[in-house]
C-alpha cells in the first residue's frame, strides 16, 4: 500500500514540474505556422460540431427569414463585419487571415451543412479559440438578419451580392463616411428597406444623442455597435449634421393597415390611456414645439417601430440621457397596441424636423 | 427631574399632540367620525368602569377581607360577573356597532365622487347629480358639509385603503372591483386623509388633502375647477407653458383648455390651486413643484414619474413657475 502511494505521488510530482516547464518555460510551441499535433484538430472540430448541434435554439423560435429587407440588411453587416475573414460569396478570401489557425472557411464553405438555427447560434456565441467572434451586442435578435443572408447565400452569385452591398456615390461636400452609412441608410436618410430606419425625419441633437448611445453601448445593438465603432467620434457628429440637414421625403415608409387597427393607433397616439401616455405628446406629428432630444416618428418604418416598441417594452431598449421615460412610458404595451401604434405612425406623413424643434430645451 | 423621566413626558407630550389636528378620530368634523367617537369614548369610560370593577374586588377579597365565603355567593358571583355580564355587554355594543354600519352605507344627497387608488396618488372624479361626464381632480378631495356625499372607491394595481380620520371610517379599494362608502361632513374645514394600507415603497407618501366646504363655496369651487385651466401670464410662466409641450409633459398629464390631454398621471388643470402636491406631501411653492420635476424618485421612491433632471435650470424654473400659476 505504501509503495502505491509513493508511485503515484512521483508520478504527480513529474506531472507537476512538466506542466509547470510547458506554461512556464515556453516549451508549448504556440506557432499558428506549426500547427497542431496530429488529431487535436479533428478533436476540436468534432466537439464544434456536437457543441452547435446540441446548443443551437428550436427551429420553431426561427423567424420569418423571408421578410422585405432582412437578407439585405444582414448581407451589409456580413460585408462590414465578417467579409474580411470569411470573403463574399464568388470571391477569393484576402491572405490574411488564410494564414490562421484554425483557417476561417470561405462563407460558401462555412454555411454548408448547417441549418438556419445552428447558424444563428454560431453567429450568436461564436466559437472560442478559432478566433470566431460573438455577437457584439447583449441583444439577440438582430442576429436574424445576418441568418437570413447565410441562408441566401449558396445560391448566390457575386453580382447579386454586389448589388446587395454596393456603396452609393456622395458628393464632394459629403463627410467621408457617409458612403458607409448610406449603404443602409441612404444618402439623404431616406431607407427603403423596412428593416432599416428612416433618419431624414430626425432632428440633429437626437441623431447625436442615437450614435453615443451606440458608442458607449448604453443602446444595444449588434449591428449598429459595430457600425458606429467604424466611425471616428468626430465623424458621428458630423453625420448626424448631415443627415439632420437633409430634405425630407414626405411620403411614409408604410402603406395604411386597416381602417380598425390605424383608428385604434391614432386615438392611443394621440390621446393615451390610464396606462399608456399619449406619444404624439413627445414625438409628433403636433403643432407646438417638440424638444429635439425626442425622435420623431411620423412616416417612420412600421418594422422598425413594432421591434423597438418591444424592446422598450421588455426593458431591452436603452438609449440617450432621456431613455428613463420611454422605458417608463412602455412598459405596460401590450402586443395589439404595439402593432396599432407601429401601423399608424408609419403610414403619417413625414414632417421636417427643425421648425418646430428647440435645440435649447 | 431624571433624563428618563424628561424622556418618558415629552413622549406622552408628542403622543397626545398626535390626538388632536387634521387627521385625527378625536377630532371630529363629521356625524360619522362623530358616532365612531362617542362609541370610542363610551367603551373606554366602560372598560375604565370593568377595570376598577374587577381589580377593587380582586384588592376587597384577597386584602381587605380575606375570609372564606359561602360558596353559594361566591359561585353567583362568578357566573354573574363572569358569564352573563360579559356576554350583555359585548352584545351590547354588537348590536350598537351594527346598527351605525349602515349610516357610512347610506347612498349620497347628490354629489358622488370616484377615487382610484393609484401607485401613490389619487385619482378623484366630481359627478355632481344627473352629471353625464365628471369633473376630473386629483390629490385632493372637496366636499360641500350639511349633506351625506357618496364615495365609489377602486383601484388601479394593488389593494389601498381610503381614510379620511375626520370624517369617518376607513374602506378598502381593490382593482377590479367597487366599493362604496359615503360621509356626512358637518365642520367646514380642512382635514387630511391617507392610504391605510400598506400599498408600497411609497404608501406612508401617499396622503390626500381634504377640504369641507359650506355648500355655496363648494357649488363656486366645483364651477372654478370644471373650468378650462387659466392662460399662463409674466414671461417665465409662459416660457413653463412651452418648456411644457416642449418637454411631452401631456403624454401623461392633462391641462384642459390645452394639448395636453395625458390620463397617466394627475390632472394638472389646476394644481396650483391644491393645498399640496405630490399627493399630500410638499406645499404648492415654486420651489417645491421644481424640486418634485427634477428629484421626483428621491421624495417618492419608485413613483412612476420619471426625473426630469436633464431639464436646464432656468426651464425648469419655468415650468414650476407655470405649474404653480394653474390655480
Amino acid at each position: 500500500m505504501k509503495r502505491v502511494i509513493q508511485t503515484l505521488a512521483a508520478m504527480a510530482a513529474v506531472g507537476i514540474i512538466t506542466g509547470a516547464a510547458i506554461v512556464f518555460g515556453g516549451l508549448y510551441n504556440v506557432s499558428a505556422r506549426a500547427g497542431h499535433f496530429p488529431g487535436v484538430t479533428w478533436l476540436l472540430h468534432t466537439a464544434y460540431v456536437n457543441s452547435v448541434q446540441f446548443r443551437a435554439p428550436a427551429m420553431a423560435d426561427v423567424p420569418d427569414l423571408d421578410a422585405d429587407g432582412m437578407v439585405a440588411l444582414g448581407a451589409r453587416h456580413f460585408d462590414g463585419g465578417c467579409r474580411v475573414c470569411h470573403a463574399a460569396p464568388g470571391q477569393d478570401r484576402w491572405a490574411v487571415p488564410t494564414a490562421m489557425v484554425p483557417k476561417p472557411p470561405h462563407i460558401q464553405t462555412a454555411v454548408a451543412g448547417w441549418n438556419v438555427n445552428e447558424l444563428y447560434w454560431i453567429v450568436d456565441e461564436g466559437v472560442k479559440m478559432s478566433g470566431m467572434p460573438h455577437w457584439p451586442a447583449d441583444r439577440t435578435d438582430d442576429v436574424w438578419p445576418v441568418v437570413a443572408f447565410l441562408a441566401q447565400v449558396p445560391d448566390m452569385t457575386q453580382a447579386e451580392y454586389d448589388a446587395l452591398t454596393a456603396r452609393p456615390r456622395i458628393s464632394d461636400d459629403a463627410p467621408d463616411d457617409l458612403a458607409y452609412c448610406a449603404m443602409c441608410h441612404g444618402v439623404t436618410g431616406f431607407s427603403t428597406n423596412p428593416q432599416i430606419p428612416r433618419l431624414d425625419i430626425q432632428p440633429r441633437r437626437y441623431l447625436e444623442q442615437a450614435l453615443q448611445s451606440y458608442v458607449n453601448q448604453t443602446r444595444d445593438s449588434g449591428i449598429m455597435h459595430v457600425a458606429a465603432s467604424r466611425v471616428s467620434p468626430a465623424a458621428l457628429m458630423e453625420l448626424a449634421e448631415w443627415y439632420s440637414r437633409q430634405p425630407v421625403v414626405p411620403s411614409a415608409m408604410s402603406s395604411p393597415a386597416d381602417a380598425e387597427l390605424m383608428a385604434y393607433g391614432a386615438r392611443l397616439a394621440s390621446a393615451g390611456t390610464r396606462d399608456v401616455p399619449a406619444c404624439t405628446s413627445c414625438h409628433g406629428p403636433k403643432a407646438g414645439p417638440q424638444s429635439a432630444d425626442f425622435p420623431r416618428l411620423a412616416g417612420q418604418s412600421r418594422i422598425y417601430l413594432e421591434q423597438q416598441l418591444t424592446l422598450w417594452r421588455d426593458g431591452e431598449r436603452g438609449g440617450g440621457p432621456r431613455a428613463e421615460l420611454m422605458q417608463k412610458a412602455a412598459h405596460q404595451l401590450t402586443e395589439d397596441k404595439i402593432k396599432a401604434l407601429s401601423a399608424w405612425f408609419s403610414a403619417q406623413p413625414a414632417m421636417n424636423p427643425e421648425p418646430n424643434s428647440s435645440e435649447d430645451g | 427631574m431624571s433624563v428618563r423621566s424628561s424622556l418618558l413626558l415629552l413622549a406622552g407630550a408628542l403622543t397626545l399632540q398626535g390626538c388632536s389636528g387634521r387627521q385625527s378620530i378625536l377630532d371630529t368634523a363629521g356625524s360619522d367620525a362623530a358616532v365612531l367617537l362617542t362609541m370610542f369614548w363610551v367603551m373606554l369610560g366602560g372598560l375604565v368602569v370593568v377595570w376598577l370593577l374587577v381589580n377593587g374586588m380582586m384588592l376587597f377579597f384577597h386584602k381587605l377581607s380575606p375570609r372564606k365565603y359561602d360558596e353559594s355567593h361566591a359561585q353567583k358571583l362568578i357566573i354573574g360577573g363572569g358569564i352573563v355580564f360579559p356576554t350583555v355587554v359585548i352584545a351590547a355594543l354588537l348590536a350598537w356597532g351594527l346598527s351605525i354600519m349602515p349610516d357610512q352605507r347610506a347612498p349620497g344627497d347628490g354629489l358622488r365622487i370616484e377615487v382610484v387608488g393609484e401607485q401613490w396618488w389619487w385619482r378623484v372624479n366630481y359627478w355632481p347629480k344627473g352629471a353625464d361626464a365628471p369633473i376630473v381632480s386629483a390629490n385632493e378631495i372637496r366636499l360641500p358639509t350639511g349633506q351625506r356625499t357618496e364615495f365609489t372607491l377602486s383601484s388601479a394595481e394593488v389593494i389601498h385603503s381610503f381614510w379620511i380620520p375626520a370624517l369617518g371610517g376607513k374602506m378598502d379599494m381593490f382593482p377590479g372591483r367597487e366599493t362604496m362608502m359615503s360621509l356626512h361632513a358637518t365642520e367646514p374645514g380642512s382635514y387630511r386623509g391617507q392610504c391605510a394600507e400598506f400599498c408600497g415603497a411609497s404608501h406612508a407618501l401617499m396622503a390626500f388633502e381634504v377640504v369641507a366646504l359650506a355648500p355655496d363655496d363648494f357649488d363656486a369651487w366645483l364651477a372654478r375647477e370644471a373650468a378650462p385651466a387659466v392662460a399662463p401670464t409674466g414671461d417665465t410662466a409662459q416660457r413653463g407653458a412651452v418648456v411644457f409641450q416642449e418637454q411631452g409633459c401631456g403624454a401623461c398629464h392633462t391641462v384642459r383648455g390645452t394639448a395636453a390631454v395625458g390620463q397617466v398621471g394627475p390632472d394638472l388643470t389646476h394644481v396650483g390651486a391644491r393645498a399640496s402636491i405630490g399627493a399630500g406631501i410638499l406645499a404648492p411653492t415654486i420651489e417645491n413643484f421644481s424640486a418634485w420635476i427634477y428629484h421626483t424618485d428621491d421624495i417618492k421612491p419608485e413613483v412612476d414619474m420619471p426625473a426630469y433632471d436633464t431639464l436646464p435650470d432656468d426651464d425648469l424654473m419655468a415650468l414650476a413657475t407655470y405649474l404653480q400659476g394653474l390655480k
